[in-house]
């Protein structure tokens, strides 16, 4: 059984990536089941998504049973560790969107995830996709970096099937070249 | 074909595949994806559409079905209660081809006014109702829901509810749709409902319910051997099948699909030999409710455990976590509970949802409150993007209670506050819904306040439909283009003004000052297509004038602008859209325009 977390704010494309993630397991033959926040959450509100892996499961990921946490933006990440248990995977992105009237700084969250938690993960997925001309593919940056650290089975191949299976053209060809920059480069 | 879907996904290539010939529906979170991906399907005998709102998709359905066409209407929980006229009386006058009333319900709620159980308005209604627990279980449900309204000639509510429609599973099916013959519509005394009639169908349908119990009995799923018994329902079924992990061998489950009418033999068969019951099921206890009536009336007694005790929460939708939660409580179990939570985490204020960058509807906001600068107002709010007006700096909602309240709410408070100015706020495709009674009303009574349509040429919060005034039809193709403006004079109200809130601020702000100072009933168009589907190919930056004011931050609240780590102004040039509204207040004009050539 694999669970995977994907936190973020509205606009950084959580919902495309857990699509993607979930049609990477589905072309391996794996069952797979999501859920997503949708509606007013979008509006530059937490947009979370639940991906896991296997049969006769509930679309929401139990406390303490995260496998692995994608986290988009670090306050959001922060927001899940409940779902999250001492051996899980952590990654996070270098994107900070404050909340209007949170009191904890960065470096804050960042002690706390080094004191509770034994694997974290630090990806520059945002400024690597701003270098690369393409910034609102934060989302696939991320992907990239965190299979092409293995801490996802998938190749770079494996990635440019599935987004060629959800992905318009002219779409896919913007992430494709990010992909392979990103395999090749970082 | 093997594919990932969404619940609601599943429900429409069911519904296509089994043969559907015309199914409506009116958007609404969660269940617009159903409608959204029909539209992408085409027969020569299939018909889709967005209605106008949800009664009339419900009558639309409704025609068709008479006619013999297999028909289905989609709306959210809330939407049901407008589509409820309808639809109690079509629970009297029946069916031919077979209808099906998907219904989306929003435990939590996520996006909704209410927490309404649609089961219990099947009860209400007496008609039988479906309960999927995923996206594979609602796609083979949609055949047997059409079939038991053609066999029993009634509407066939299917509710799921937002873990449903919004969970994604793996499918495999064959995407071949049936050919079905569509008898033509006969003329049949029965189909007009007067009182005499309705005395004779209700004896009917009580009888048909009966039958039903029986039938249906067969969809609930029983599972184990355990001298638990867990009575529940829909998505509740993986979250019990998760918390007992582990103790299967303590536990029986049994999983309710059809909520109403309840088979009695399936609960009696069941609570048999049991050592306690645990009903654990979203919203309202309409099982828990259903079963103790069935084991009151054969002498059974069981002791029972679920919302009437205590042991589960009403409010708010369930998780693995709570449900085991519950099972502990009623039976301690050892080892039962989820291992540690990292309890010190820090805690974190909600994120409020907010306007887009480059929203019209901040613009169109901040021109009214400008305009009414001064005077004592009362801002009545309506359902759409634009009840995030009620939030700061905008603070332009003070009312909002449901679709189209706004105009009809205003009139009612300028009647008992006369002092007071009062503004209506509707969104375009809202006006449509149920704005325009209102605004009827508004006139015939000679109701003096001022109504805003806030027209951005879409249905923008549940995703981008289209609407009698884009003119556009669900399937792309071109409809008849209804002008509000023309609505509006229809109805005779002569103080109707158009205005783009995009063009310069002050401008605007006089112009609407001036409108709403005139007595009486008024109406004002703001019209400028959603930021979500224009492209201006620009943003603004702020340049080395700028002197931190942060008024342009506090007065827009705009989520594109904001202080960096030096608590210096900002403008992330990722989320700014290029409308400019912040360079209205900018004191030192230190907001400057970037052109991007593509």
């Amino acid at each position: 059984m694999n669970n995977i977390l994907i936190a973020g704010v509205g606009g950084q494309g959580n919902i495309l990536l857990s699509r993607v993630i979930c049609q990477l397991y589905m072309n391996r033959g794996y069952s797979v089941k999501t859920a997503e926040n949708i509606g007013m959450s979008q509006r530059g509100g937490s947009v979370v998504s639940f991906i896991r892996v296997g049969r006769e499961l509930a679309p929401i990921i139990p406390n303490g049973s995260c496998n692995l946490l994608i986290g988009l933006e670090v306050y959001e990440a922060l927001r899940n560790v409940s779902k999250l248990n001492v051996h899980s995977k952590i990654t996070l992105n270098n994107r900070y969107i404050k909340p209007k009237d949170a009191k904890i700084r960065k470096e804050e969250i960042l002690e706390f995830f080094k004191q509770n938690f034994e694997h974290i993960f630090h990806f520059d997925a945002y400024h690597i996709a701003i270098e690369l001309g393409v910034p609102k593919a934060e989302n696939i940056a991320m992907l990239s970096l965190i299979c092409k650290n293995s801490l996802l089975p998938f190749s770079k191949d494996e990635i440019l099937i599935a987004l060629g299976e959800l992905l318009p053209q002219k779409v896919f060809e913007i992430n494709k070249l990010l992909v392979e920059k990103i395999f090749e480069k970082y | 074909m093997k594919k990932v879907l969404m619940g609601n996904e599943a429900v429409a290539y069911s519904l296509f595949i089994n043969g559907v010939n015309v199914a409506t529906g009116y958007p609404g979170t969660p269940s617009t994806e159903i409608i959204e991906t029909l539209k992408s399907f085409s027969d020569d005998d299939f018909y889709v559409e967005w209605s106008v709102n949800e009664k009339v998709a419900l009558e639309v359905a409704a025609g068709a079905t008479l006619a013999g066409a297999r028909s289905a209407v989609t709306m959210k929980q809330v939407g049901l209660n407008v589509a409820a006229d309808p639809l109690l009386s079509l629970s009297v006058i029946g069916t031919e081809g077979g209808m099906i009333v998907f219904v989306a319900d929003d435990p939590g709620p996520h996006s909704s006014q209410t927490e309404q159980d649609t089961r219990n308005f099947a009860r209400f209604c007496n008609l039988p109702v479906l309960d999927p627990s995923s996206p594979k279980e609602a796609f083979s449900l949609v055949r047997t829901a059409f079939e038991i309204s053609e066999k029993y000639k009634l509407p066939v509510i299917f509710r799921m509810t937002t873990r449903v429609c919004h969970s994604n599973e793996t499918l495999e099916f064959e995407f071949k749709r049936e050919k079905r013959r569509i008898s033509r519509f006969e003329k049949k005394p029965e189909w007009v409902i007067l009182p005499g009639l309705s005395y004779i169908k209700h004896i009917e349908l009580e009888e048909k319910l009966t039958k039903m119990r029986s039938e249906l009995g067969r969809l609930n799923i029983i599972e184990g051997h355990g001298e638990i018994g867990i009575v529940t329902s829909g998505i509740s079924y993986f979250y019990v099948k998760e918390a007992i992990r582990g103790f299967e061998n303590l536990f029986s489950i049994l999983k309710v699909t059809v909520a109403h009418p309840i088979d009695d033999k399936t609960i009696l068969d069941f609570a048999a030999g049991k050592r306690m019951l645990i009903f654990i099921e979203e919203l309202d206890p309409v099982i828990e409710e259903e079963a103790k009536l069935v084991l009151f009336e054969n002498g059974v007694y069981v002791p029972t455990y679920g919302k009437r005790n205590g042991y589960v929460p009403f409010a708010g939708e369930l998780d693995v976590d709570k449900v085991k939660q519950t099972i502990y409580n009623v039976t301690k179990k050892e080892g039962l509970l989820a291992q540690k939570n990292f309890v010190n985490a820090p805690e974190i204020p909600r994120r409020q949802s907010q306007l887009c960058a480059g929203c019209p509807h901040r613009s169109s906001f901040l021109i009214v409150k400008n305009a009414c600068r001064g005077k004592d107002v009362i801002y009545t709010g309506d359902i759409g993007c634009y009840t995030l007006g009620y939030a700061k700096p905008i603070s332009a909602t003070d009312t909002c209670l449901c679709m189209g309240a706004s105009v009809t709410m205003a009139q009612g408070l300028k009647l008992a506050d006369s002092r007071k100015k009062v503004v209506a706020f509707i969104g375009d495709s809202t006006f449509f819904h149920s704005g325009i009674t209102g605004l009827v009303n508004a006139y015939y009574n000679r109701h003096n306040i001022t109504v805003c349509v806030l027209d951005n040429l879409t249905t923008g919060m549940t995703g981008f439909q289209p609407h009698p005034g884009v003119g556009q039809k669900a399937t792309g193709q071109e409809g008849q283009r209804v002008e509000i403006a023309e609505v509006v004079k229809g109805i005779g109200i002569k103080e109707v003004l158009i205005i783009d809130p995009y063009e310069d601020f002050n401008l605007c702000v006089q112009k609407v000052k001036e409108f709403i100072e005139r007595d009486g009933l008024s109406v004002i168009i703001f019209r400028r297509k959603c930021t979500n589907l224009e492209c201006y190919n620009s943003y603004y930056r702020i340049n080395e004038k700028c002197i931190n004011c942060k008024v342009c931050v506090n007065t827009t609240g705009c989520p594109a602008i904001s202080e960096d780590e030096e608590q210096n102004v900002f403008i992330d040039k990722t989320l700014c859209n290029g409308c400019g509204l912040c360079t209205s207040f900018c004191p030192k004009m230190a907001i400057e325009k970037v052109v991007v050539n593509e």
